[in-house]
């Protein structure tokens, strides 16, 4: 356990070292942080209150008193992409949460056992896999109804077959381990060799995949709310900000300008640190890209 | 596999709280109507036995009526499907117009500015929301410049510029974002070819290196860059839903999100099981075409 703590130290600290050195991870990290704030301390931190109308000030241009403008109804285009940042980070958690625990748990179950469990799960997984991500979510949307929270489920059950995919794929390589052996041979329950044994050393493709989908996963809500389907107004979010400002194109560019441009912030943020930490986390992609004589800026 | 689509697009209808016929027809609820599309549908039926009718009928090209409208649904999929393949098939030619020249010049001058721009547009390309993409060229060519049309769709035959000019945009949208994920495709499986035995062989005999690189190189990372593209084909469907409604493009996507607003469940029924028809047949044809390819791999 303890040789396995340390490694697992070391490559943490592998991953800040990429931050501190990659300057692009480091932006990339520095705004999440700042997302994070301003998904927590939003309404402190917005000028105005984000649904706040004021008639006299409708379609402003961006200015002093409005560095982003104002919407149709005269709310403050700025306040409401702070408070906005909200939504994204809740949906994206709670959905790559979901996807995550059911399609670890899915692979976990379909590589360790094997045989006909593997063969039932894991064509399951194929059929979730053979729609286009965006069209399964609009589908499940049309079923339960569009909102935030059947967002956030719809998102998760998209992203569950990559997740499942990913750990049986490791599950299968570390199945058959000496340590795994081993320890069955000592009398470990399946639970206990799962949870104890497979389970650890199957995580650091997981981890790189969970950063990815969080990316998408914000993508995904922004184009849900965009089509009508996430979140509901009054209710600040990216994508609907965005659905709106598309009306006002000719008169407004900021409306749908500055909405879109904290989508694309964020999800590059999450891409690049994605990128630093498959770079610390999976040893095996780093030395690819080390043999083919530098990889470029990661 | 289809199989298995057919039954979670089948069960789409039936899991809808409530009456979808009903809510279909909303408030021009008529009797008589709704008994004839209730009997059309066989909702009186058990589940397995509806599921069966539906495959046969929909093997047959007959996927019901629209419940809002009254029309075969197989009639509007059919209308809508050429506007969707077009812009998908333009998109993949925005994308590979891109992506191969950026991809082999950024691997054949690895480390170079060159390279690191390349790496920069695949970086923005993955993270850029194409809807966000697609309003800012809207707001640039149809509003400020005026050059394209901001929305809508011409026929080819009918008016062959003003296709063109319906296109370009939506096109471009989708191309830009297929084109920086396969970019790095190009440039990492280019970089792997150059550095294998039959690279060196091939320049130790003098060859120049134009013709190392066309003859030898790009011959080998031609084959993992099919299955890619073929990928990025099927993902590409993905995104031709929302450019779709972005620039009012009257296709299959389109035809679904209106369904879904109007709550027209066969339509939308029949709109999913056509997209995800065609997605699993890409991916058909990408496996069969890398064993072609690549005549070591036996299916």
């Amino acid at each position: 356990m303890g040789a396995v703590a340390v490694s697992r130290q070391q490559r943490w600290l592998a991953f800040l070292r990429v931050v501190v050195a990659n300057r692009l991870a480091a932006a990339g990290l520095v705004v999440i942080v700042l997302l994070a704030l301003a998904a927590i301390f939003g309404e402190f931190l917005a000028p105005y209150p984000p649904s706040d109308l004021d008639v006299t000030s409708r379609l402003q241009p961006p200015s002093g008193a409005h560095p982003f403008g104002t919407d149709e109804l005269g709310r403050d285009v700025l306040s409401r992409v702070i408070v906005g940042a909200r939504v994204s980070v809740q949906v994206a958690a709670i959905a790559v949460g979901i996807s995550l625990v059911a399609g670890v748990l899915t692979g976990l179950v379909a590589g360790y056992y094997g045989g006909r469990v593997d063969t039932v799960l894991m064509r399951l997984m194929d059929v979730l896999f053979a729609f286009p991500a965006i069209l399964l979510a609009i589908a499940i949307l049309a079923v339960l109804g569009p909102g935030l929270t059947n967002a956030m489920i719809a998102i998760g059950v998209v992203f569950t077959p990559i997740f499942a995919r990913i750990t049986r794929a490791s599950v299968l390589s570390v199945r058959e381990e000496v340590y795994v052996r081993a320890a069955r041979s000592l009398g470990a329950s399946d639970a206990r060799l799962i949870a104890l044994h497979v389970l650890p050393n199957v995580l650091a493709p997981v981890i790189v995949q969970t950063s990815i989908s969080l990316a998408f996963a914000i993508l995904n809500e922004a184009a849900l709310s965009f089509l009508g389907l996430g979140v509901q107004p009054p209710r600040p979010s990216w994508g609907r900000m965005l659905f709106e400002g598309r009306g006002f194109v000719r008169q407004a560019w900021w409306m749908a300008v500055f909405p879109g441009a904290a989508i694309f912030v964020t999800v590059l943020s999450f891409n690049v640190l994605g990128d630093a930490l498959r770079d610390a986390l999976d040893p095996r992609q780093k030395s690819a890209i080390e043999a083919r004589g530098g990889g470029g800026p990661a | 596999m289809l199989l298995g689509v057919s039954v979670l697009v089948f069960l789409l209808v039936h899991l809808v709280p409530g009456d979808p016929i009903r809510t279909a027809m909303g408030p021009r609820y008529d009797p008589e109507v709704y008994q004839r599309l209730s009997e059309r549908a066989g909702f009186d039926q058990p589940l397995p036995v509806q599921y069966g009718q539906w495959l046969a009928g929909a093997v047959t090209g007959d996927l019901g009526v629209s419940f809002r409208t009254g029309r075969p649904v197989m009639g509007a999929l059919l209308e809508r499907l050429p506007a969707t393949l077009t812009l998908a098939f333009a998109s993949v030619v925005v994308a590979l117009l891109i992506a191969l020249p950026l991809g082999v010049l950024s691997a054949v001058r690895s480390g170079s500015k060159l390279d690191y721009a390349a790496t920069v547009f695949s970086q923005v390309g993955i993270s850029i929301p194409d809807f966000w993409m697609g309003i800012l060229f809207i707001l640039v060519f149809a509003e400020y410049l005026q050059i394209l049309p901001a929305s809508g769709y011409a026929s080819l035959l009918d008016d062959p510029v003003a296709w063109l000019r319906h296109l370009l945009m939506p096109a471009v949208t989708i191309g830009v974002v297929s084109g920086s994920i396969l970019t790095r495709f190009v440039r990492s499986s280019v970089l792997e070819s150059l550095g294998q035995d039959y690279v060196r062989t091939a320049r130790a005999k003098g060859l120049s290196e134009r013709v190392v690189v066309t003859r030898h190189v790009l011959r080998n990372a031609l084959i993992p860059f099919v299955t890619v593209t073929g990928l990025q084909l099927a993902t590409l469907l993905g995104g031709v839903i929302i450019v779709e409604f972005v620039f009012a493009w009257p296709g299959l996507g389109l035809l679904a999100l209106q369904a879904v607003d109007a709550r027209d469940y066969t339509v939308l029924q029949g709109a999913v099981l056509l997209i995800a028809t065609l997605f699993l047949l890409i991916n058909l044809v990408v496996d069969l075409l890398y064993a072609w390819l690549d005549p070591r791999i036996k299916y």
